[in-house]
């Protein structure tokens, strides 16, 4: 079977319609797509700065901890959950004509990109307001995860898209997992607070790990163990193949599911 | 040797002893729970053949028909050309690329206008950014939609979305056209425009299949053409013999109906 010729240009594109029509028919348009994380932040940071005094003195740096950590989320989040519905979301393209599974999966991924890429530069402003500059190495360390992030996303997707097909209630299951994995991070509340014996075990969450040296790398200038991230690595790579093989296994039958 | 090789470059489609088979379940279960307490039971699916070894070459150039009743296969056995369906034996050999027709549309999202749906599918065709906007203009006068351009696809009649499909299809330049029924929605003058185009087609050498139940567009326009029933190749031959051979089944299978409604 002859292959389509020009992936890059065909991914854009279904990105580009899924961004479409996404915020379409909104009044706001895509200004929901920075709005919808700024007013999850504002709403936290009233609870647990005002109400439950964390940040305050000692922390003064909290709402920027909190924000960056809910923007990872968040990003993980929608990724995620548009990457596992996305096969069933674009029915006609898969039954109606041939299009490489994978640029489908691939495509409805990049728009959680966009949306944390445009919120990246309300972060940048956050930063700002509270005089805070952080490290170039910070930075870069922030940039990296980012991106292990965004393979992680792609992986699960390729996992779940092709398993979504047969098990509707998949999208149910992870709705309230995500919920889990949010506190299970340290997002809301600082690594410190977690007692230390449970530390360990609680980074073996590559969530959780990416978030918490994420934050510590661009506010407290803090990084992690060498080692560990490496295994990191290690991890999301096999977590990937294994992906991409379950993927190739039952995008076959697809078209008949669906 | 150099002949065999000119013969294979002569070969545009190519299918040795596909299969395909469906499982049609009884109780089918698409959430967990289901899966999981189907596992004690016992599996109540039963699976029948849509195509049951099929083997066929179509030449390049060629205006390949193929016929059949609602049910035969033939829109399976396009869908496994297109490679919508992964077949579930044999061989499957397409030299060229293929611009797809199926099941009336080629993946039209109804939320979107007519002018994203253009871009959209055009680029799923496998045209760049460039050649679309190129070809914008001649892909809407086509299909003589240029005052609803705009409007969103769900509020197009199945003709209006017929015509912009097939428009889009054909300008998308591919070396074979697979065309499921194109013929049928359409209204006449809509048809001719859509033959003409095909004879053009074939002209400048391209490879054109087309899936129908008109024994007179066979006739006219095809070089050869195949009939299939019940997922098995019946004939394939002239347009002439198998038009016949075609309606005499058809008059066949009347008289059973009428036979056993008789005996009723």
């Amino acid at each position: 079977m002859k292959k389509h010729e020009n992936y890059r240009e065909l991914v854009l594109r279904l990105a580009k319609t899924d961004f479409k029509l996404r915020y379409h028919g909104s009044v706001l348009g895509y200004v929901w797509a920075i709005l919808k994380p700024l007013l999850m932040f504002t709403i936290l940071n009233f609870v647990f700065s005002t109400l439950f005094h964390l940040g305050g003195v000692n922390d003064p740096y909290y709402p920027l901890e909190l924000l960056t950590g809910l923007l990872l989320f968040n990003f993980f989040a929608e990724g995620t959950m548009t990457g596992m519905t996305s096969l069933v979301n674009k029915a006609q393209l898969v039954t109606k004509i041939y299009v490489p599974r994978w640029t489908i999966v691939l495509g409805s991924t990049m728009n959680a990109l966009f949306v944390f890429g445009m919120n990246l530069i309300v972060l940048v402003f956050f930063f700002f307001i509270y005089h805070k500059v952080p490290s170039i190495g910070g930075i870069i360390m922030f940039l990296i995860y980012a991106i292990l992030l965004y393979v992680l996303i792609i992986a699960f997707s390729f996992l779940t898209s092709s398993l979504y097909v047969r098990f509707r209630d998949l999208s149910m299951i992870w709705e309230v997992l995500l919920t889990v994995l949010m506190y299970a991070a340290p997002i809301v509340y600082p690594l410190a607070l977690v007692p230390e014996k449970f530390r360990q075990v609680f980074l073996l969450n590559p969530l959780a790990f990416i978030i918490n040296y994420s934050k510590q790398g661009l506010i407290g200038n803090q990084f992690t163990n060498f080692w560990h991230f490496i295994i990191l690595i290690f991890s999301i790579a096999i977590v990937f193949v294994i992906s991409v093989l379950v993927f190739r296994k039952y995008e076959k039958r697809v078209a008949e599911l669906i | 040797m150099k002949k065999e090789n000119k013969e294979k470059n002569n070969i545009a489609i190519s299918v040795k002893n596909v299969s395909k088979q469906f499982f049609i379940p009884h109780d089918k279960s698409t959430t967990l729970k289901g899966a999981f307490v189907n596992i004690f039971k016992k599996k109540n699916i039963e699976s029948f053949y849509a195509l049951k070894d099929i083997s066929f070459e179509i030449k390049k150039g060629e205006f390949f028909g193929i016929i059949g009743r609602n049910g035969s296969g033939k829109s399976t056995l396009l869908k496994i050309l297109a490679g919508v369906y992964t077949a579930d034996g044999g061989e499957v050999e397409v030299n060229g690329f293929i611009s797809p027709f199926l099941e009336l549309g080629i993946g039209f999202n109804p939320e979107l206008s007519g002018r994203d749906n253009i871009y959209l599918n055009a680029t799923v065709l496998g045209l760049t950014e460039k050649e679309i906007d190129e070809k914008f203009d001649s892909i809407v006068a086509f299909s003589e939609l240029e005052r609803f351009i705009d409007q969103k696809i769900k509020n197009y009649s199945s003709g209006m979305s017929l015509r912009l499909a097939f428009s889009v299809a054909i300008h998308a330049n591919r070396e074979i056209l697979l065309m499921d029924e194109v013929l049928a929605v359409g209204d006449s003058n809509f048809q001719k425009k859509c033959l003409r185009e095909f004879n053009h087609y074939k002209e400048i050498g391209k490879t054109i299949i087309l899936v129908t139940h008109d024994v007179d567009t066979v006739k006219e326009y095809c070089d050869k053409v195949m009939l299939v029933r019940n997922g098995e190749i019946e004939m394939i031959g002239s347009p002439e013999e198998v038009s016949i051979k075609y309606v005499k089944q058809n008059i066949l299978d009347e008289n059973d109906i009428l036979k056993k409604e008789e005996i009723i």
